[in-house]
């Protein structure tokens, strides 16, 4: 019986592989914190923040690396959940107060991580199948979950120090790696026999689940194949082969991670754009070869943007001067090369071609420290209107761009005139510009 | 203790005891700084969405551990269960090769038929999901299919002459 409930006993379900896995998958978590976190408050600063302007690419490596990070935990999370699965049915379920809080927080874990990165992807796919808003609630829930991964961390430090190094757990072979295994068939024993044994619903599948061999982890192994030549291929009767059912395992999650990272991040990473067939974006597909986050139709401005009387305003207290196209057009010109980088994770590089924001700013006599205030075209919208700190303003690389990719600039790009700013995410780089404003103090 | 360790009640007894103090200071620093973050996140939540849109987020994270642990683990198992019945008379590499491709597989298809369902929804901006998804999808199961075959045939053929060598019994 003690046999046959340590071959039943996954061998991937064990203290180490949950330390394994799931340090990359808190890497992954705090590295979509940071980058997240960094991101909203470039959109949403508070009054003292200045940010970076250089590297130019920043928020295209930031903000592609918080996607990237978030699609890898798609397979990092569920192998996590495989891994620990059998203890949603521990016995008793609840063993005193802190042990429910300690289940609750881990439900709330497991229900917050997975709604955080559902509604993530599918919010760059632009499909918003939820009764909340997108923005505000991924935000919160970012703090909610590293708040809950650091609590879990602290729940669990004892087992993650103990196994953290896996060459540890070789040097104390006993210790670690058979009394995992038998502390698995004893709790199995436990589970399966104890006095306790559940019954009903919960019962029966425990039970069935005990009697299953894990998805991704069969315990009988290449050393069992010279036992599989006897032909009785039942399998009960083997001996686990731990190592290669935690190699397979781990191949299985290292491909997963590798085919859903390399067959999207093309989107933002060019060396991988040949092989983005599951990306939401394609580098190049769009007008002038550049994608569109928010169409002039979606932002109601094809009649207001293509009006002839069109003019760009620019004022600070009071002092206001008006600019049409042709004006904008006379004025010294300065092309850069910026990327678009969409808050959704794709990016485009792209050159454009327009007057310096410091020119438009120093022909109203604004303030060098003065913040900017954008005003779009568009009529409703998060970001019809946004806030643009000195130094942005103030940069060289930003523009009031006319062009395109050596093309007028399309509607769909924000035709007559948008902004184009070094490190700031696309819904900044505001569409449709109809006026700029110093913010007094 | 638990083989999980998903409960730690009773598992600091199996640790070395030489850390202990230090173990109980880290943790206690860890889960007051844990849970201030977590209280603030739900500070933020309930400060930014109105009201009468928190019981969908409170419907969405209980339908996710629902979707998970009623439906989509217990699928796994079933699955698992399948295959190793259909397994049984091939070695217990070749099982692993199969459910590894069937895993890649299937997570691929979690991420992308979310796509294919919003391109159905949303033709409106023709550089928003411009792929073909489900073709690329079916391309991808039989890029995985081709894999996992070819590495199951060089796993059977090794694992064959190994067993001939001893024994000639392996059919």
């Amino acid at each position: 019986m003690y046999e046959a409930r340590c071959a039943l006993a996954s061998p991937v379900r064990n203290p180490r592989m949950a330390v394994v896995i799931g340090r990359l998958l808190g890497l992954a978590f705090i590295v979509c914190f940071g980058t997240g976190v960094y991101s909203h408050f470039l959109q949403e600063p508070l009054p003292w923040m200045r940010f970076p302007t250089r590297p130019a690419v920043l928020y295209q490596f930031t903000q592609g690396t918080h996607i990237v990070a978030g699609i890898l935990c798609f397979p990092l999370l569920l192998a996590k959940l495989y891994i620990v699965f059998p203890d949603l049915f521990q016995s008793p379920p609840v063993k005193s107060f802190l042990h429910l809080l300690e289940r609750a927080s881990i439900a709330l874990f497991v229900g917050a991580s997975l709604v955080q990165i559902t509604i993530g992807l599918i919010n760059t796919y632009q499909w918003y199948p939820w009764p909340f808003p997108f923005r505000e609630v991924h935000y919160a829930l970012g703090w909610v979950l590293v708040g809950l991964l650091v609590l879990h961390i602290g729940i669990k430090l004892p087992i993650i120090t103990r196994f953290w190094s896996g060459r540890a757990e070789a040097a104390a072979d006993v210790d670690a790696e058979q009394a995992a295994r038998a502390t698995v068939a004893a709790e199995e024993a436990v589970r399966l026999w104890g006095s306790r044994r559940p019954s009903g619903v919960t019962g029966r599948l425990i039970t069935w689940i005990d009697a299953t061999p894990a998805a991704e982890t069969p315990t009988t192994d290449t050393t069992t194949t010279t036992n599989t030549g006897t032909g009785t291929g039942t399998g009960t009767g083997t001996t686990p082969t731990t190592s290669v059912s935690r190699r397979g395992f781990l191949a299985t999650v290292g491909i997963a991670c590798a085919a859903v990272v390399g067959l999207t991040a093309g989107q933002t990473f060019a060396p991988l754009d040949a092989v983005n067939v599951f990306g939401p974006r394609k580098k190049g597909v769009g007008q002038q070869g550049v994608p569109v986050n928010r169409t002039a139709e979606q932002a109601k401005v094809t009649a207001s943007a293509t009006a002839a009387g069109w003019m760009l305003t620019l004022a600070r207290d009071g002092v206001e001067r008006s600019f049409s196209r042709a004006e904008l057009e006379a004025m010294p010109q300065t092309e850069v090369e910026l990327p678009i980088a969409c808050v959704e994770g794709w990016s485009q590089l792209a050159v454009w071609r327009g007057v310096r924001l410091s020119d438009l700013a120093d022909q109203v006599g604004a303030d060098p420290e003065a913040s900017f205030r954008l005003i779009s075209l568009e009529e409703r919208g998060s970001f019809k209107q946004t806030e643009m700190g000195p130094e942005y303003v103030r940069d060289p690389l930003t523009l009031v761009a006319l062009e395109l990719n050596g093309e007028t600039l399309d509607l769909q790009h924000g035709y007559p005139a948008r902004m184009i700013a070094p490190g700031r995410p696309g819904v900044l780089q505001t569409k449709w510009l109809s006026r700029i404003e110093a913010i007094t103090a | 203790m638990n083989t999980i360790g998903t409960t730690t009640t009773g598992t600091t007894t199996t640790i070395p005891h030489t850390g202990d103090r230090r173990m109980r200071v880290a943790r206690t620093i860890l889960i007051l700084i844990g849970t201030a973050g977590l209280l603030f996140g739900l500070f933020v939540l309930f400060d930014t969405v109105r009201i009468a849109r928190l019981p969908g987020v409170a419907l969405w994270l209980g339908a996710a551990i629902v979707l998970h642990d009623a439906v989509l683990a217990p699928l796994v198992f079933c699955c698992g269960l399948l295959l190793r019945r259909a397994g049984r008379r091939v070695t217990g590499t070749i099982v692993l090769v199969a459910q590894g491709a069937i895993v890649v597989g299937s997570i691929m298809t979690l991420i992308v038929v979310p796509a294919i369902i919003a391109q159905s929804l949303a033709p409106t901006n023709p550089s928003l999901l411009p792929l073909d998804y489900g073709r690329n999808l079916a391309l991808f199961w039989l890029a995985v299919a081709v894999v996992a075959t070819v590495w199951s045939v060089v796993l059977y053929a090794r694992s064959r002459r190994a067993n001939q060598r001893p024994s000639s019994r392996h059919s």
